[in-house]
Order: structure tokens, then C-alpha cells, then sequence
């Protein structure tokens, strides 16, 4: 099928609203056609802001001299819990070893701990965070990654994923450093809607140690870590640390 | 530590007012409003629109048969509530010719790269949608409803929902599109103070 996709049938495909099979047939064509997937993401990213837009209508007058304050305050004490539940949870994981995450599959996470703002944890977006180059966390952040998109694509479901690197995590997404650049790109030619994304702040701190940091071709740089996590969140998606 | 007076007030009366329903109606407010001001860009009278129609949600209770479509049919209702307002105002008669009509006079959002004021231009550009488009676009966007629920909603047929969600997004983008070209100021998007 050669023909230009219609809108509409993309608009419904970004929505949850195409069968299994029209949905598969529509990501293997995203595989090969780039204006496709282009046009998804484009979509995707619309949506994303037509959310974020209204994630905090503003409260009606009577309170309006104290809400930005207040809203203020409470997205700080937001940052601060996300911080403590991500710190702790992987305190608590530090011993974990990756065989005893490979059986678990509960909603998202496997056997992490997952965060999510919304009541229950959306399953089709899921963020991986990463900040350390400890081998194993770096294979069990790709195994987990790869587990997830697979286990999507077999439910038929459009699922988005980004893996978050800071710290020394950033490692994974160096050119040149990264132990598993050609597997990564495997991933990202396989899935449309795998992202990697890298702070900015961690690649100025590197450079500023006399470090050349160099990404790999296929993540993004974003301005924070923190801040790309506590907007995703803002956003619907659920958050694990790996 | 952050209820305001007026709030913790008009929730008390409505734990009153509501009796045992109330869990798991009052816990709409929150998504009620949000479409709500998606809806009419106006705080005051999003509250109104909601407080109407919880209390009508609460009079009308037996009318729900599926606990499972709770949240559709307490939006069906606000549905109702607001075309009611929009009647209601003198100078539009007829609903559907709000189609066209009821674009605000709001600046065309321009390229930005600081999240509030990313937050402002979608705002702006939604508030210059026809409501129809307005309408569907927040409710599958915002609530992810189905786009059958949204027909059974508005109580207009699955194509008009494809349609209007198609002429809605073609002109946000276009509306956005400064901003949306500019793959550099993506991330920027995402920065939180």
C-alpha cells in the first residue's frame, strides 16, 4: 500500500482508536517511510502540548492573588517528593540483581518501583531514567526497554518510551563510550517511538571536567533531566528508575 | 496546608449536599474543570459550569445505569450545561452556528520557547477553535475518551468527531506552527523552574 496516509487514520492511530492490525501495519510503514513518522511525531508532540497546556487550569478569582505562589510551591514539594520516591526507591533496588527482574511484569515496571501522577500507571507512556554506568544498569535499562516495546507491540498497543540519562548514566548515549551503541540502534530502527535523551547540564558539567562529550546520532539532548521527568509526569507518564 | 477558604467551604457543602455519591463524583471536579476551562478560557465561570453540573449529576443520579460510564455521562451532562449557557446568551440562537462564530479575538500565539508561554499560545489557539472542534479536541486530547464516547457525548455521529478532531489539529498546528518548526526550541518546552 503505496497510497498517502490520510489524516484521519492518522489522527486515530495517535488515539488509541485503530485495531490491532490496522495499528501494526501502520508502525511497520513508520519503519521505512520518515515523512510518516515524522508526521506522527508531529501529532504526538501537539497532543503533548495541548496537555501540558491545561494540566493546571487556573483557579477562578477569589484565590488568584495567591495561586502562582502557591502553584509555585506545590510543584517544587512535586519535584522534591519525585526526587525522594526516585532516591529511595532506588536505594531500596540497590541490591536488586537483573535475574530477579526478568520474571515480574506487573502493569509496566517489572520489578521497579514505578511513579505516576495519574491514578493508574499508563502503560503506553513510560519513562526509564538512568544515572549510572554501572553495566548492569545499563543492560537492565535496555533489557527493560526492550521488554516493554516488544510486550506493546504484541498487544498492538502505540506505546512511547524514553530513556533518561544524567550523571553518569550519560555514558550510555556517549559516542565512542557507550557499550551498547549498535544495539541501541537496533532499538531505535525497530521502534518509532523509542527516544533517548540526555541532559544537558550533565554534558556541561563533563565538558567542563575537560571531557569531549559526543551523543550518539539518536538521542536528544534536553536543558535538565529533572525537568524533562517532572514534565513528562505532569504529562500522564509514569516514571521508573532503573 | 493549600485549601483555600472557599473551596474547603464548597466542598463541605457538597459533601452535604451529595451524600454518598460524592466520592466518586467530587472526584471529577478536578477533570471536570480542566475540560471545562478548556471549554470557555474563563476560571469563574468554568467553576460555575462545574458546580451546575455536579448538582445536576447529584439530582439526576438514578438516571445512570453503568457505574463504568460515570465519567461520560457527568460530561454529557456539563455538555448540556454549556450549550444551555451558550443559548442563553442573547445574541446566539442557534448552537450549531456557533461553528464559525465563537472564535475569541485572541493574538495568534507566536514562536516562544518558555513553557508559560507555550502554556498561553496553545491556550490562545485553542480559544480561536470553532467550540465544536473546541469541544471534541479537548475532550479525546485532555480525557483520552474514545471517539465513540465523544459522539455519545455531544450527541453527534463518529465522522463529525473524526472530522472536527482532523480541522481542530490542522489549524492548532497551523496556528502553533512557529513554534512546532523549530525543533531547537522543543526541548525548552520541557524546562520547569
Amino acid at each position: 500500500m503505496n497510497r498517502v496516509i490520510s489524516d484521519e487514520i492518522l489522527h486515530a492511530f495517535v488515539d488509541g482508536e485503530l485495531d490491532v492490525d490496522e495499528s501494526e501495519k501502520l508502525v511497520a510503514r513508520m519503519r521505512e517511510d520518515a515523512e510518516l513518522k515524522h508526521r506522527v511525531c508531529a501529532l504526538r508532540s501537539l497532543q503533548n502540548m495541548v496537555r501540558l497546556a491545561y494540566a493546571e487550569p487556573p483557579v477562578s478569582a477569589g484565590e488568584k492573588s495567591l495561586a502562582p505562589r502557591r502553584q509555585f510551591m506545590q510543584r517544587c514539594a512535586l519535584g522534591c517528593l519525585i526526587l525522594v520516591a526516585g532516591l529511595s526507591g532506588g536505594w531500596a533496588l540497590r541490591g536488586v540483581e537483573s535475574p530477579a527482574v526478568a520474571g515480574v511484569s506487573a502493569p509496566v515496571v517489572g520489578s521497579y518501583q514505578a511513579v505516576s501522577l495519574t491514578r493508574e500507571a499508563d502503560p503506553n507512556r513510560v519513562m526509564l531514567h538512568l544515572d549510572s554506568a554501572a553495566p548492569e544498569r545499563m543492560q537492565a535499562a535496555l533489557d527493560q526497554a526492550e521488554r516493554l516495546l516488544d510486550e506493546a507491540e504484541r498487544e498492538g498497543r502505540a506505546m512511547q518510551l524514553e530513556i533518561v540519562a544524567n550523571s553518569h548514566g550519560i555514558d550510555l548515549m556517549r559516542a565512542g563510550v557507550s557499550p551498547h551503541a549498535a544495539r541501541m540502534a537496533r532499538m531505535s530502527q525497530r521502534h518509532a517511538n523509542l527516544q533517548w535523551v540526555a541532559c544537558s547540564q550533565t554534558i556541561a558539567r563533563f565538558t567542563g571536567e575537560g571531557q569531549k562529550v559526543e551523543l550518539l546520532p539518536i538521542t536528544r539532548a534536553a536543558p535538565t533531566a529533572i525537568g524533562e521527568i517532572v514534565s513528562r509526569l505532569q504529562q500522564g507518564w509514569t516514571y521508573v528508575r532503573v | 496546608m493549600d485549601h483555600c477558604p472557599r473551596l474547603s467551604n464548597m466542598s463541605m457543602i457538597s459533601q452535604l449536599l451529595f451524600g454518598p455519591f460524592r466520592p466518586s463524583i467530587e472526584a471529577m471536579r478536578p477533570m471536570l474543570y480542566r475540560i471545562a476551562y478548556a471549554w470557555c478560557h474563563d476560571a469563574a465561570l468554568a467553576d460555575d459550569l462545574v458546580q451546575d453540573t455536579l448538582s445536576k449529576a447529584w439530582t439526576r443520579r438514578a438516571q445512570l445505569r453503568d457505574e463504568g460510564s460515570l465519567k461520560a455521562w457527568v460530561v454529557t451532562i456539563m455538555h448540556h450545561c454549556w450549550l444551555d449557557h451558550l443559548r442563553s446568551r442573547r445574541d446566539f440562537e442557534d448552537v450549531d452556528d456557533l461553528q464559525d462564530s465563537l472564535e475569541s479575538g485572541a493574538q495568534s500565539p507566536e514562536a516562544c520557547c518558555d513553557r508559560e508561554q507555550v502554556i498561553a499560545g496553545v491556550r490562545a489557539a485553542v480559544s480561536r477553535l470553532p467550540m465544536g472542534q473546541r469541544q471534541v479536541l479537548t475532550l479525546v486530547d485532555l480525557e483520552e475518551f474514545g471517539y465513540a464516547e465523544v459522539a455519545r457525548i455531544l450527541d453527534i455521529p463518529v465522522g463529525t468527531v473524526m472530522s472536527r478532531l482532523s480541522r481542530a489539529r490542522t489549524s492548532l498546528k497551523g496556528l502553533l506552527d512557529p513554534a512546532m518548526q523549530q525543533p531547537a526550541a522543543r526541548p525548552a518546552l520541557r524546562r520547569v523552574k
